[in-house]
C-alpha cells in the first residue's frame, strides 16, 4: 500500500456565491486499496472532499478552487468528467434522486452505456455484478417501487458495473434501516476485498468500524485528526462524545430490529407498558391496506380479518406526554402507521380517544401533526412567520413570536423557510405544529443524515415537546436517537403491534 | 483558478434541466387537460389556464437558461410527447417554430432582459394551440359529415362554436397575451420565493 | 410479446393520421374499428385487462351514442353536450388506446435506443429520458405535498385559486430542482454527456410480429384512403 492513488494537495475551495471557504489548505493522500472514513460535523467539508475526488468540483459545482487534485494519475482540474466515470464511482446520499432510469436493469448498465462499451461486454459485467451482489430478485423491477435500501443496492451495482478503481460513498446510510445497512456493510467489505480504494463520508459509525483502515476527522474545512482504523475502533464512548460523533456501538434496544420473537410469544411483555386508558391516548381499530380489491359501488371498510393488511392494530394506548420511538424494519408499516394516525389515509377508519373526546375521520387531522422526513414538502409560504400564522385559526403574531422564540428561530422570522438549513426547516415545521395546537406530534425519521450535534438538538427538542404535554411519536432507524430521548419503544412488525415497552 | 465555464455548448446538466421542466410543464398541461374531459368547450380555455399556471415553472426555467437551444429542445420534446401520447403530429411544426422563435427572442436579450423573456414566453405559449389542430381539422370534416347526414348547419355550428378555423386565430392571440401576463405573474412568484430563498 | 419501439411509433403515426379523416361509410367505420381493435388486443396480450376492458367499454358506448341515440331534433343542451362529447371520443380514442399501449409497454432504455437508431441527437434523447423518469417523481412528490396540505387544512387555499396553485407549485418546484441537481450529479459521474457514442444493451430488431403489424397498419391506412377519396 505504498502507491498513492488519490493526492489532494493544498486545496482550498469556496462555493460560488458564498463568503467563507469550505476547505482551507487541505492536503490528503489515499493509498491504493485503502478504506478511508471521513467524519466530522455537518458542513465540515466532508462532502466537498468527496466532490473534489470525483471531479464534481470544479466541473459541476462552481466556485474558486486553489491547489491540485490528482486521482489515479489524472489532474482532476483538466480531466473531463466523463473520462473519470470508469475510474471513480460515487454512491450518493439520497436513493431517490440518484437513479436515472426507471427500471433496475437499465440503471445497472447506465454508466457502461454512457462510456460506449460493447453491449456484449456490458451484459457480461451486469451478470457478474448481479450474482456477486445477490440482487437477482431486484432485476426487472421498477425503481420507484423499491425500498430505500433496495434502491441503494442498485446504486451500488450501477457504480460497481463501471469497475472503477476508486469508490466514494457520500453518507450512504442516511436513509437506510438496519437490515439495509448490514447489506451496505457487506458491499463495502466486498469492494475492499476486490482491492478497491474506498472513501466513505459518514455520520453513522457503528457499521463501519471494522471496515476502515484510516479515519479522518474534519473540522471547519480542515483535517483536524487522523487515526488508524483499529485505534479509532477502540475509542471509548467518552472520547467519541468529546468529538461530537455518533456512537461507535449501539445498544441492543433496536437490533435486531424488534427482537426476533417479540409479539409472537407470551413471554414478551407486550402490553405491560401500556398505560390505563384514562391516562393515555387510545387508538382503536386502525386497519389499512394498500391492496384494496377493486370495488364498483361502495367501499367496504377494513377489518381485522382482511387479508393483506398493511396495518392492523386493534387497540393501542399511547402514554401521554412521552416521547415514543416507533421502530421496525423498512417497509413494515411505520410510515403507514404514522399516516393513519394523523388521518391522512382516509380509508383507515381508526378512532382516537383522548381525554374523553373521540376523534374520527378528518378530526384526527386536527389532533395530530406530522413532521415529514422530507420537511421541504410541508413549507408553503415565503417567510417563517407567515408559515406559522398559516397554521393558526386566528392569526396571533404575539403567540407566533413566542413559539418561534421557544424554538430558537425567532431571528429568521422574515426569511424564506427554504433558505434555512435542514435543522432549522424542521423547527419551522414544528413551530407550525405547535401553532396548530396539535396534541399528538409525529416525526418521520427526523434525524436521518444528521450529525451528532444536530441529533442531540432534535432529541432535546422532542423531550421539551413532551414536557409541555405533547405526545410525541417518532419513527426512526437511529438507535442513538432512541437512547437519547425515547421513554417508550413501540415496535411495528408487518403492520402489527410488535410490542410497546418502557426503555 | 476560477472555475467559471463559459462555453456555449449545451451539457448533460442542461439537458436534464430541460427534461425536468418539460415534465413539470406537461403535468400542468395534464392537470388543466383533465378539466377538458368535462366537455370539449372547456378545452378552449386552455389558452388562458396553461399560459398562466405554466408561467411559474417556466419563469424559473428561464432563470436557468443561459445558452441557446434549451427552449428549442423543450419545444421538440413537447412535440414528441404530444405525438407519443396520441395528440397527433399536426401541431409539431407550430410547437417547434414557437420554440425556436422564443429561443431567439430570449437570446437577443442575452437571457437576462425581462421584457424579452416575457415576449419569448408569450411566443412559446403558442404551442398550446397545437392541441386544437386535430380537433379543428376533424371537427370541420365531422361537421361536414353531420351536415351531409341531414343535420342543420346551425346546429352543427353550435356544436363546434369555440374551436374552428375562424377562432384559431383568436386563440393564438389569447395564448400570446396570457403568456405575457403569465410571465409577469410568474416572475413575481420567482422573486417572492426562489430569489428570496436564494436558489436562483 | 415484444415489439420494436419503432413499430409502436409507426402505429401511432398511422392511427393519428387515420383519425384525422372522418369515416363516411359503414365500410370505413369498419376499417377504423378494426384498427382500434389491434391495440386493444395487444393490451390483452400484455395482460392489461382492466385498461383493455375500460377502453373497449368507453369506445362502444360512444359509438352507440353517436349512431343510435342522437339526432338533430334532440336539441337540448344535454344532447348537444353528448353529441359533441361522444363524437370527440369516437374520433380520438383509437389514438389514445394506441398511445396508452405504447407508453405502458415501452422501457426507457428501449425507447432511447430506438431514438438513437433514428438518429435523434443525444441531447434530445437524454432530455426525453429525464422527462419520463420525472413523471413518477412528480407524482411521488406531489402526493407528499398534498398530504402536508391536508394536514394543515390548506388543500383549498382558503377558497383562493391563486393560493391553491401556489401552495402546490412552490414546494413541488423546490423539490424538483433539488432532485434534478442531485440527479445531474449522479448521472454525470457515471459518464453521461461524454463525447463517446452511447451504446445500448437493448437489442432492437424487427421481428415477424413487427412486420405483421406494420403491414396491417399500412394496408389499413391505404384501404381507408383509397375507399374514402378514390372510390
Amino acid at each position: 500500500m505504498s502507491e498513492n492513488i488519490i493526492d489532494i494537495s493544498h486545496v482550498s475551495f469556496k462555493y460560488k456565491g458564498s463568503e467563507e471557504g469550505l476547505l482551507n489548505d487541505t492536503s490528503l493522500t489515499v493509498a491504493k486499496g485503502e478504506t478511508l472514513l471521513l467524519t466530522g460535523a455537518s458542513g465540515s467539508g466532508k462532502t466537498t472532499l468527496i466532490r473534489l475526488i470525483n471531479g464534481l468540483i470544479p466541473h459541476y459545482y462552481q466556485g474558486v478552487l486553489e491547489g491540485e487534485v490528482t486521482v489515479s494519475g489524472r489532474d482532476i482540474g483538466k480531466a473531463e468528467l466523463y473520462e473519470l466515470a470508469g475510474v471513480v464511482g460515487t454512491v450518493f446520499q439520497n436513493p431517490r434522486s440518484q437513479f436515472f432510469s426507471v427500471d433496475t436493469d437499465g440503471e445497472i448498465v447506465f454508466g457502461n452505456e454512457n462510456i460506449g462499451l460493447d453491449p456484449k461486454i456490458i451484459l457480461k459485467r451486469k451478470e457478474a455484478i448481479v450474482s456477486q451482489m445477490h440482487i437477482e430478485k431486484l432485476l426487472g423491477r421498477t425503481l420507484f417501487e423499491l425500498s430505500g435500501g433496495e434502491k441503494q443496492s442498485i446504486a451500488c451495482a450501477s457504480v460497481s458495473a463501471l469497475l472503477p478503481e476508486i469508490i466514494l460513498l457520500d453518507e450512504p446510510s442516511s436513509n437506510l434501516d438496519q437490515g439495509a445497512i448490514a447489506k451496505l456493510h457487506d458491499q463495502i467489505a466486498l469492494w475492499n476485498m476486490q482491492g478497491k480504494t474506498i472513501v466513505i463520508s459518514e455520520h453513522r459509525l457503528w457499521y463501519l468500524k471494522d471496515l476502515v483502515d484510516r479515519v479522518i476527522y474534519m473540522d471547519s474545512g480542515k483535517i483536524a485528526h487522523e487515526w488508524k482504523g483499529a485505534e479509532f475502533a477502540a475509542f471509548d464512548s467518552r472520547k467519541i462524545a468529546e468529538l461530537k460523533l455518533r456512537p461507535l456501538t449501539v445498544s441492543d434496544v433496536l437490533s435486531p430490529a424488534c427482537g426476533s420473537n417479540c409479539g409472537l410469544k407470551d413471554s414478551c411483555d407486550k402490553i405491560g407498558a401500556m398505560p390505563d386508558e384514562a391516562d393515555g391516548i387510545v387508538l382503536k381499530d386502525f386497519f389499512f391496506s394498500y391492496h384494496r380489491k377493486p370495488y364498483l359501488f361502495w367501499k367496504k371498510s377494513f377489518n381485522e380479518n382482511d387479508p393483506d393488511l398493511s396495518l392492523c392494530i386493534q387497540r393501542l394506548v399511547l402514554p401521554k406526554g412521552a416521547v415514543i420511538g416507533v421502530t421496525g424494519r423498512n417497509g413494515t408499516g411505520k410510515s403507514t402507521f404514522l399516516k393513519c394516525v394523523c388521518g391522512l389515509e382516509k380509508d383507515c377508519k381508526g378512532i382516537i380517544e383522548d381525554a374523553g373526546r373521540t376523534y374520527k375521520g378528518k378530526e384526527r387531522l386536527k389532533l395530530s401533526y406530522m413532521v415529514m422526513q422530507d420537511v421541504n414538502h410541508q413549507l408553503f409560504t415565503d417567510s417563517v412567520e407567515s408559515e406559522v400564522l398559516l397554521s393558526m385559526n386566528e392569526e396571533d403574531k404575539g403567540r407566533c413570536n413566542e413559539i418561534l422564540d421557544k424554538l430558537g428561530i425567532l431571528e429568521f422570522k422574515d426569511k424564506h423557510p427554504m433558505a434555512l438549513s435542514g435543522g432549522q426547516k424542521q423547527r419551522v415545521a414544528i413551530a407550525s405544529a405547535m401553532a396548530a395546537d396539535a396534541k399528538l406530534m409525529l416525526f418521520d425519521e427526523p434525524t436521518s443524515g444528521l450529525d451528532f450535534l444536530h441529533m442531540e438538538k432534535v432529541a432535546e427538542l422532542l423531550k421539551s415537546l413532551a414536557r409541555t404535554g405533547k405526545t410525541v411519536l417518532v419513527a426512526t432507524h437511529d438507535p442513538e436517537l432512541i437512547e437519547l430521548c425515547c421513554e417508550y419503544i413501540l415496535c411495528i412488525e408487518n403492520g402489527k403491534l410488535g410490542y410497546i415497552r418502557k426503555v | 483558478m476560477s472555475t467559471e465555464t463559459n462555453t456555449n455548448k449545451l451539457k448533460a446538466k442542461d439537458f436534464i434541466t430541460v427534461g425536468i421542466f418539460t415534465a413539470i410543464l406537461f403535468v400542468v398541461e395534464f392537470a388543466c387537460g383533465m378539466l377538458g374531459y368535462i366537455h370539449p368547450f372547456i378545452v378552449a380555455s386552455y389558452v388562458v389556464m396553461i399560459p398562466l399556471v405554466g408561467a411559474i415553472p417556466m419563469m424559473l426555467f428561464y432563470t436557468k437558461v443561459q445558452k441557446f437551444g434549451m427552449i428549442t429542445i423543450m419545444s421538440v420534446l413537447i412535440a414528441i410527447i404530444m405525438f407519443v401520447t396520441g395528440m397527433g403530429f399536426l401541431g409539431a411544426p407550430l410547437i417547434v417554430a414557437a420554440g425556436v422563435i422564443a429561443d431567439f427572442i430570449a437570446k437577443s436579450g442575452k437571457y437576462k432582459s425581462f421584457r424579452k423573456t416575457m415576449i419569448s414566453y408569450g411566443v412559446f405559449s403558442l404551442w398550446i394551440c397545437a392541441n386544437y389542430f386535430p380537433v379543428v381539422i376533424t371537427a370541420e370534416s365531422y361537421r361536414q359529415d353531420l351536415v351531409d347526414g341531414g343535420y342543420s348547419a346551425e346546429y352543427c355550428n353550435n356544436l363546434f362554436l369555440a374551436i374552428n378555423y375562424k377562432t384559431i386565430g383568436v386563440l393564438l392571440i389569447l395564448c400570446f397575451v396570457f403568456g405575457c401576463i403569465g410571465a409577469v405573474i410568474g416572475k413575481a412568484v420567482v422573486k417572492k420565493h426562489f430569489e428570496k430563498a436564494g436558489i436562483v | 410479446m415484444k415489439l420494436d419501439p419503432r413499430t409502436k411509433l409507426y402505429m401511432i403515426l398511422i392511427v393519428s393520421a387515420v383519425v384525422l379523416m372522418s369515416a363516411t361509410s359503414p365500410f370505413l367505420w369498419g376499417v377504423r374499428i378494426l384498427m382500434t381493435l389491434i391495440p386493444v388486443i395487444l393490451l390483452i396480450i400484455e395482460k392489461r385487462y382492466t385498461s383493455a376492458f375500460g377502453f373497449t367499454f368507453l369506445y362502444l358506448v360512444a359509438l352507440v351514442l353517436t349512431f343510435a341515440f342522437l339526432s338533430e331534433d334532440s336539441n337540448s343542451f344535454f344532447k348537444t353536450f353528448l353529441t359533441g362529447y361522444s363524437g370527440i371520443v369516437v374520433q380520438f380514442l383509437p389514438c389514445l388506446i394506441t398511445a396508452w399501449y405504447v407508453v405502458r409497454t415501452t422501457k426507457i432504455g428501449e425507447f432511447m435506443s430506438s431514438m438513437q437508431k433514428m438518429h435523434v441527437p443525444d441531447g434530445i434523447t437524454i432530455a426525453l429520458a429525464v422527462v419520463m423518469r420525472f413523471f413518477p417523481t412528480i407524482k411521488e412528490e406531489y402526493s407528499s405535498i398534498s398530504d402536508a396540505m391536508k394536514m394543515r387544512g390548506i388543500s383549498f387555499g382558503g377558497g383562493n385559486a391563486a393560493k391553491m396553485i401556489e401552495y402546490r407549485m412552490i414546494p413541488l418546484l423546490f423539490s424538483c430542482v433539488n432532485i434534478g441537481d442531485e440527479l445531474s450529479a449522479a448521472a454525470i459521474t457515471r459518464g453521461l454527456g461524454g463525447k463517446v457514442k452511447r451504446t445500448s444493451v437493448e437489442e432492437l430488431r424487427l421481428r415477424w410480429a413487427d412486420w405483421l403489424l406494420i403491414t396491417a397498419f399500412t394496408s389499413a391506412a391505404v384501404i381507408f384512403v383509397v375507399f374514402k377519396y378514390f372510390l
